[in-house]
């Protein structure tokens, strides 16, 4: 079993076989890649776990990689699924478009063409409405991209085909009428025009198997006479796309012969701008338009996590070359003694790191790989609406990106540890084990840099918050986020200095708890620099996760809080496709767990200055048991008018003034009076709004609900109650939802990708107890025969891999939520005063899971350690 | 020369060994590090084991100790069969009732000498002696060194550090694995009359390994191994007497090892 110590046997070989040569440090790089090789062998399981961090990171890149084609693919199938079969797509701008198509089917080696054509329709029966795409039947089925599930196919004017989804919307059948609604422009010089009414009934339902339609919502199929009629002409110099499948005989390897593309250039003949295209062609050019750069903004979003995972495994990889090194302090020493040069030493471990980094980020393209091919297994298991490739397109970039980054990093991670490895003494080989000492701490250059980028840094958040809550949203941001980062770079920078103190704090406390956690804590503090390493690369995901949920708890807040502001009320009964029935104040009252109603009436008034208010008005005691904001009615009272302070600036009027409001009748006078709440704004009482305009419509419901019942749950139930009235139901519990939902997926998508920064931490813990395990073989032998038992040892390890965890975890939690409320405070300030929220639950869940993490890294270490038998304690060197 | 291999059973016996064997490999093969060893080391007596390099006689102390498993026979502390006991009951002998003195030292370099003393007392869950605490200090001259940690002691300080965390339980039996192997000579001469005063003036038992006859000398009786089997047996040595025995057991070595394998692999200190 290798031991820490050194085995001069093993090595020798490696020095003496070439060449430690008269030359020098000189001398050939052939024996040192001898002996790098010979050395990784020996040491080939401590640096697995250096190398699961990178494979890990890699993988991370390949798959956003692979994604990326994935949804470029997707892309373009869902753009060429709509041609069907067509092998050749020409485009033209003449307006004689069907003579084109004619022309284009009389040419040799097109077996099918059509014109692609399509009109936007709205159809309903009066009461439920659907907005669809309107596509003419083809001539050849080949060029029909929907499947005919029932009925037939439209062949006269007035029928039509729908899809199974729209169909159970509607509520028809085949044989079913329904109507569809057009405006026809009859004045194309001031928009002007009218909604025409047709009847059409249908006769086909269809599915689409290739979700060509998906984006729109699927497609109505009718008669190319009705589409043409349908169908708005395009404005001049607009094109017609032609699809066209040819014969066997026009293709060669799939794509058109030269000739029959020539062909069909010279069978266009109405003139102006043409082209003939095959649809991958097509897709391509289209997808390219569409996501105008969209699949690069996910790409660089998603590899900014991949960079901050990889910058996690470079702390992981440099920790355990840093190690690494020490332990073989000795072999290096001899190597010394025996004339084995500073270069070579250098370029040793450099091509040891870079060995070990492409073996592991080719491992990582290959997890990439199989993780990107196990989710297209997978996913079409749940219903996407997206045609996904049934496997992946292994790019050349796929592979190389990631290898290079890969191994790039690992070879610059190891750059440090190789400058210490030059370092050794050649005496160092004579000294016995005991006393060749760690390297001495952090250096005065790291202390000026590390103090200069924190101040600094957070001199720029404290900047940034300012232009923030000045209302310089961008600029605020973007110096909140810059003043982050570096800080956060001088703080990783400066670990080294003040975490071992945390560390020493956090390990008093643990101590204790018993005799192994005090071995526990005096471990952790003898090496401060490889304690502060580890829980560094902790801190950095930690740091980040607590940043985004402290964001969005206050924005969370922050939201609650303006949501009350605009919504006076918790439930408004609006307009929507109809108007609000008079008997809607009776049905919301009726819902159990609404506890009052007003009935709000709602008018036009005119202002002597030309402006123009929507008033509403409702019954002053229903106004106060419904609005719950309670201080915002104070100043209601007959003859006076709601607004807020911004409205009043807006019409140059102040508490007190007079306002002349003209509705139907004549001017009436209201004082103003002022409200807090927007929702409450140009509000009067019923008396009042009565006298501006005795014909005042009934507008709206307001609702307040039972304090004890789910607003959500009860908004729902409203819902329910008013749902055949084609009225819109709303309030602050709906938006709420609708914003904690944005909140929750934006911050899973974001913590998930952070999660495997913080998984690649853990391995680093535990790659770091490993090998003081390793190095602390012969301590362990004899605490075992000093009385320490076995479950002793392990909670030790254990102890420690939860303290060097949690101080990681607490260092994270504290500047995640610096960072959170600073940037809470720049981002959210122009809504409101924002409400800056510990999150204690995810805090309390980031904690348990780092600790936990820590206990799960000391489980291997502690079995490696339990195999030091005792009697190894007795072993003389 | 006294060569009794066997001394009758009594009360005052602190570690037994009854047809104690201990072979490695198997068949043709076979090594016998210890070959059917029946020894008796007294309770309050400084015990010195000797013999060259091969003899088994590290392999004894690992098997009277509970660190190794024996192929047969069995090994005594007190009344306990040691050779019967699991990992647990193992732990719990060392603790109580088994020190050790190694010959790298072998202190944590993070604890001062005072918290290497009261360790073992710590991970067994008891209270520290404080007034045999200071008797041991005292004993072993560490009163100045106690706040110290190993780095900033010399070797036969840290080897009296040693000594003291070893005999902090009051354990029956203390194991050394040649105590002195590491340190100069005025270091060892110094260690090796700290322990036999361990045993004289505070009543301990000291079974102390050593391939050194001046070493040896400091012990009350010195037993002596050659391959696997007890070679002879010397009460009050000298460096002399402990010397001839040696050199006795190697010009007796041909012929005592005739048809075996000259050295045990394996069993070397």
């Amino acid at each position: 079993m290798a031991t820490t110590t050194t085995a001069p046997s093993t090595d020798a070989p490696g020095s003496s076989s070439g060449g430690v040569p008269a030359a020098g440090p000189k001398g050939s790089s052939l024996p040192t890649a001898r002996y790098t090789l010979a050395q990784m062998r020996r040491s080939a399981g401590r640096l697995t776990a250096a190398g699961i961090a990178i494979l890990i990171g890699t993988a991370f890149v390949a798959v956003t990689l692979l994604a990326g084609n994935v949804i470029t693919r997707a892309t373009y199938d869902t753009i060429a699924a709509r041609y069907a079969d067509a092998d050749v797509l020409v485009t033209t701008s003449g307006t004689d478009w069907r003579q084109d198509v004619e022309a284009i089917r009389g040419t040799d080696g097109v077996a099918a063409a059509d014109a692609v054509r399509s009109a936007y329709l709205n159809l309903g029966d009066g009461s439920v409405f659907a907005y669809a795409e309107g596509i003419a039947r083809p001539q050849d089925s080949r060029l029909m991209a929907l499947d005919l599930t029932a009925g037939k196919w439209p062949s006269e004017r007035g029928e039509i085909a729908v899809p199974d989804g729209l169909a159970e919307r509607l509520h028809v059948g085949i044989g079913d009428e329904t109507q569809v609604y057009r405006w026809v422009t009859t004045d194309p010089e001031t928009g002007d025009g009218e909604e025409v009414t047709e009847d059409v009934r249908v006769v086909g339902i269809t599915q689409d198997p290739y979700n060509a339609y998906a984006s729109s919502g699927g497609a109505v199929v009718a008669t190319p006479a009705d589409i043409d009629e349908w169908a708005d002409d395009p404005v001049p110099g607009g094109t017609f796309e032609i699809a066209a499948l040819l014969e066997p005989s026009a293709l060669s390897g799939g794509e058109p012969t030269p000739a029959v593309r020539d062909a069909l250039d010279a069978a266009v003949v109405s003139g102006g701008k043409h082209s003939v295209k095959t649809v991958d062609e097509h897709a391509q050019q289209v997808s390219a338009e569409r996501t105008g750069g969209e699949d690069l903004v996910f790409l660089v979003f998603v590899l900014t996590f991949a960079a901050v995972a990889l910058l996690v495994a470079g702390l992981v990889i440099a920790n355990t070359f840093q190690v690494l090194v020490a332990q073989r302090t000795r072999t290096l020493a001899l190597l010394r003694c025996v004339g084995a040069g500073r270069g070579q030493l250098y370029r040793s471990v450099l091509l040891e790191a870079a060995v070990l980094g492409v073996l592991a980020s080719l491992g990582g393209v290959l997890l990439g790989v199989l993780l990107a091919q196990t989710a297209l297994f997978v996913a079409p298991r749940f219903d996407l609406g997206v045609p996904l490739p049934a496997a992946v397109s292994i790019t050349p970039q796929v592979v190389l990106i990631p290898l290079a980054v890969g191994t790039v990093v690992t070879v610059v991670a190891a750059l440090a540890p190789a400058r210490n490895a030059t370092r050794v003494a050649p005496l160092a080989a004579l000294r016995p084990a005991e006393t060749l000492s760690v390297r001495r701490g952090a250096g005065r250059v790291r202390a000026v840099l590390s103090a200069l980028a924190t101040i600094g840094g957070f001199a720029l958040v404290g900047l940034g918050v300012y232009f923030g809550t000045t209302g310089e949203v961008q600029l605020g941001l973007a110096a909140t986020v810059l003043g982050g980062a570096v800080s956060l770079v001088g703080v990783i920078v400066g670990t080294v200095f003040w975490l071992p103190k945390v560390a020493a704090f956090l390990g008093a406390l643990v101590s204790r708890t018993g005799p192994a956690s005090r071995l526990a804590a005096a471990n952790t503090l003898r090496n401060p620099r490889r304690t502060s390493a580890t829980a560094t690369a902790l801190l950095i995901g930690v740091t980040l996760i607590m940043t985004m949920t402290t964001g969005a708890a206050a924005a969370r807040e922050t939201a609650d809080d303006t949501l009350d502001e605009t919504f006076p009320v918790d439930i408004m009964v609006m307009p929507g496709a109809g108007e609000v029935p008079p008997s809607a104040a009776g049905t919301v009252d009726g819902v159990d767990g609404v506890t009052d109603v007003a009935e709000v009436y709602a008018a036009d008034a005119e202002l002597p200055g030309g402006e123009y208010l929507y008033l509403q008005g409702a019954d002053l005691e229903d106004l106060r048991a419904t609005v719950h904001d309670e201080h915002a009615l104070d100043n209601l009272a007959p003859g006076t008018i709601l607004l807020t302070q911004d409205d009043m600036e807006n019409l140059g009027v102040a508490a007190g003034d007079t306002l002349e409001v003209t509705g139907t009748g004549s001017a009436v006078p209201l004082t103003v009076a002022e409200t807090s709440n927007m929702g409450l704004s140009d509000v009067v009482t019923l008396t009042d709004l009565r006298k501006v305009d005795p014909e005042a419509t009934f507008a709206a419901v307001w609702a307040a609900l039972d304090p004890a019942a789910d607003p959500a749950t009860l908004l729902a139930d409203v819902q329910d109650a008013m749902s055949d009235q084609g009225v819109f139901v709303t309030g602050p519990a709906a938006q709420r939802a609708q914003f904690e939902q944005v909140i929750n997926v934006m911050l899973g998508i974001v913590v998930g990708l952070l999660a495997v920064a913080v998984v690649i931490a853990v391995i680093g813990v535990a790659n770091t107890l490993s090998l003081s395990v390793i190095e602390r073989r012969r301590e362990s032998a004899t605490l075992r025969a000093i009385g320490l038992s076995k479950s002793q040892l392990r909670g030790m390890l254990a102890v420690e891999g939860m303290l060097i965890a949690g101080v990681g975890a607490v260092l994270g939690i504290a500047l995640g939520l610096l960072y959170g409320w600073t940037g809470a405070l720049t981002a959210l300030s122009v809504m409101g005063d924002v409400t800056l929220a510990v999150p204690w639950l995810d805090l309390g869940v980031v904690l348990v899971v780092a600790v936990v993490a820590g206990l799960i890294a000391s489980v291997a270490p502690a079995r490696s350690a339990l195999q030091a038998s005792p009697v190894e304690a007795l072993a003389a060197e | 020369m006294d060569t009794t291999v066997y001394v009758p059973v009594d009360g005052t016996r602190a570690v037994r060994a009854r047809d104690l064997t201990k072979t490695y490999g198997s068949g043709e093969a076979v090594v016998h590090a210890l070959a059917g060893v029946d020894v008796d080391f007294a309770a309050g007596e400084f015990t010195a084991i000797m013999g060259p390099s091969g003899s088994g006689k590290s392999t004894l102390m690992h098997l009277l100790a509970g660190l190794d498993t024996a192929t047969s026979g069995q090994a005594f502390v007190g009344t306990t069969d040691v050779t019967g006991l699991n990992d647990g009951a193992l732990t719990k002998l060392r603790r109580d009732r088994v020190g050790f003195v190694f010959q790298q030292f072998n202190l944590l370099p993070m604890f001062t000498a005072e918290q290497n003393i009261t360790l073992p007392v710590e991970l067994a869950g008891g209270t520290v002696d404080r007034q045999w605490f200071g008797t041991l200090v005292e004993t072993l001259g560490l009163t100045e060194r106690l706040t110290h940690r190993p780095a900033e002691m010399s070797g036969g300080q840290q080897q009296r550090v040693a000594i003291a965390r070893a005999l902090i339980a009051q354990p029956d039996v203390v194991f050394a694995d040649e105590p002195t192997g590491n340190l100069d000579s005025r270091s060892g001469a110094e260690v090796l009359s700290f322990l036999r005063r361990s045993v004289r003036e505070l009543g301990r038992t000291i079974i102390m390994v050593t391939h050194d006859p001046a070493a040896a000398a400091y012990a009350d009786r010195v037993v002596l191994l050659a391959d696997g089997r007890i070679a002879g047996d010397i009460t009050d040595p000298t460096p002399e007497s402990a010397l001839a025995g040696l050199d006795a057991l190697r010009t007796l070595e041909p012929d005592v090892s005739t048809g075996t394998t000259p050295a045990v692999p394996g069993a070397g200190a």
